[in-house]
């Protein structure tokens, strides 16, 4: 869900998908949709219109992109500059392995 | 709401030595919600499915069902069906015959729908319910199952001998049927990770007792598993219980406890080194309905 809204699918003030179709969309029991639902709605990624359902909050992309960079993002380097250590890889090798990727990344765009 | 209220309900087949299947269970199911009622083999899901359906007379104990007793009752049996592999048909009708003939007892029969299932699964309409394969029966039962759209709906092990192209089209098929047309759904079955993600509520009965009943997401947090080195995680279990535990090596083991650990505590294990992992609802299920203590690896060490 946070992927569509990121990626513009669903903009700011659209209805989002409601408990049943994404019970429909990802197989899952509408109750648990509905808990995913008020996680969004927790972190105001999304507000309650009483009788009408969900909508995207202007703030949405923005509140996304922050968790993502420190608890996603955050998350991976951690565990990048653990393995790192274990292999003892310097920091100056692992960034520049970092740059390379992120150059070809670039480059296929 | 509550559809099924069981209290302190024990069964005892045949006389007083006879086989203890229900042992003081007590139970609340949630009106239209899907349930798992989840057990080892001869835990007394049977025999807890049959009680409710109105079957079976509980040796002690009441059950309720929409408020009544639903031991041959006929207001119990009208809203309910119950689904399992041993479905007796008259031996006189086709398939098709009892597709038609199922509309005179459920009053909320989808004949198209039956119909549509039918021909999707390619039953064959002109045999006889005795000339089923063990997988086609399953599937025949199924479509009566979902198309009844009873109040109370029953479903006892029913992917038994499907395949699972069949199982999974089963699952599907009563996910929308469900959202289309929500009812109280009981599904039994041992594959968790198969149903899990169609359930909103997990019972686990052992020993012909209720193990756990808790929402699906709270049973995926129920515990963790932490691997590290023995001495950090032996001071870790300290005062706690532990679900499992299994050595990896001579210094490493690997354990599960419950997920009581607060924001700190997991930041302080981590930094001891210790790898904090999640733990499926069908390793919690295992855990918790394991016999003794250790695992099959003890068994296998001893011989």
């Amino acid at each position: 869900m946070e992927t569509e809204i990121l990626s513009g699918h669903i903009e700011v003030d659209e209805k989002m998908y409601s408990q049943y179709q994404l019970a429909d969309m990802f197989n899952i029991n509408p109750a648990t949709a509905a808990k995913g639902l008020n996680l969004l709605a927790d972190a105001n990624i999304v507000y309650k219109k009483r009788g009408l359902g969900m909508f995207v909050s202007s703030e949405a992309k923005a509140l996304i992109i922050d968790k993502r960079k420190s608890q996603t993002l955050g998350k991976l380097v951690k565990e990048i500059v653990k393995e790192a250590n274990y292999l003892n890889v310097s920091e100056e090798e692992l960034v520049e392995m970092v740059r390379v990727e992120m150059r070809e990344k670039g480059d296929s765009r | 709401m509550t559809v099924v209220r069981c209290e302190n309900v024990s069964k005892v087949y045949g006389n007083k030595n006879g086989t203890q299947a229900l042992t003081g269970l007590s139970v609340n199911i949630k009106e239209n919600a899907i349930t798992g009622v989840i057990g080892r083999n001869g835990a007394g899901k049977t025999t807890f499915l049959k009680t409710v359906a109105g079957f079976l007379r509980p040796t002690q104990g009441t059950v309720k069902v929409f408020a009544e007793n639903p031991f041959h009752h006929i207001k119990v049996a009208e809203n309910t069906v119950f689904i399992d592999g041993t479905m007796m048909f008259p031996p006189t009708l086709t398939l098709k015959d009892i597709l038609q003939e199922a509309g005179r007892f459920y009053k909320n029969w989808d004949v198209q729908l039956a119909e549509k299932l039918f021909s999707y699964f390619a039953l064959p309409c002109d045999k006889y319910h005795h000339q089923l394969s063990k997988g086609m029966k399953s599937t025949f039962h199924m479509i009566i199952g979902i198309c009844a759209r009873s109040p109370l709906t029953i479903f006892d092990e029913p992917t038994e001998g499907m395949d699972s192209a069949v199982r999974k089209d089963f699952y599907r098929t009563l996910l929308k049927d469900y959202l289309a047309h929500p009812r109280t759904i009981l599904l039994s079955s041992h594959h968790l990770n198969e149903i899990e993600d169609l359930l909103e509520e997990i019972f686990i009965i052992h020993q012909g007792e209720n193990r756990l009943h808790l929402p699906v997401d709270e049973v995926k947090n129920y515990a963790i598993g932490l691997t590290g080195e023995k001495k950090v995680i032996e001071r870790i279990c300290k005062n706690r219980e532990v679900l499992y535990k299994r050595e990896i090596s001579h210094q490493y083991i690997y354990v599960v406890v419950k997920n009581d650990l607060s924001n700190g505590e997991r930041v302080q294990v981590e930094g001891d080194g210790v790898k904090i992992s999640a733990v499926s609802t069908e390793d919690v299920f295992i855990y918790l309905t394991q016999q003794k203590e250790g695992g099959i690896d003890d068994v296998l060490e001893r011989s």
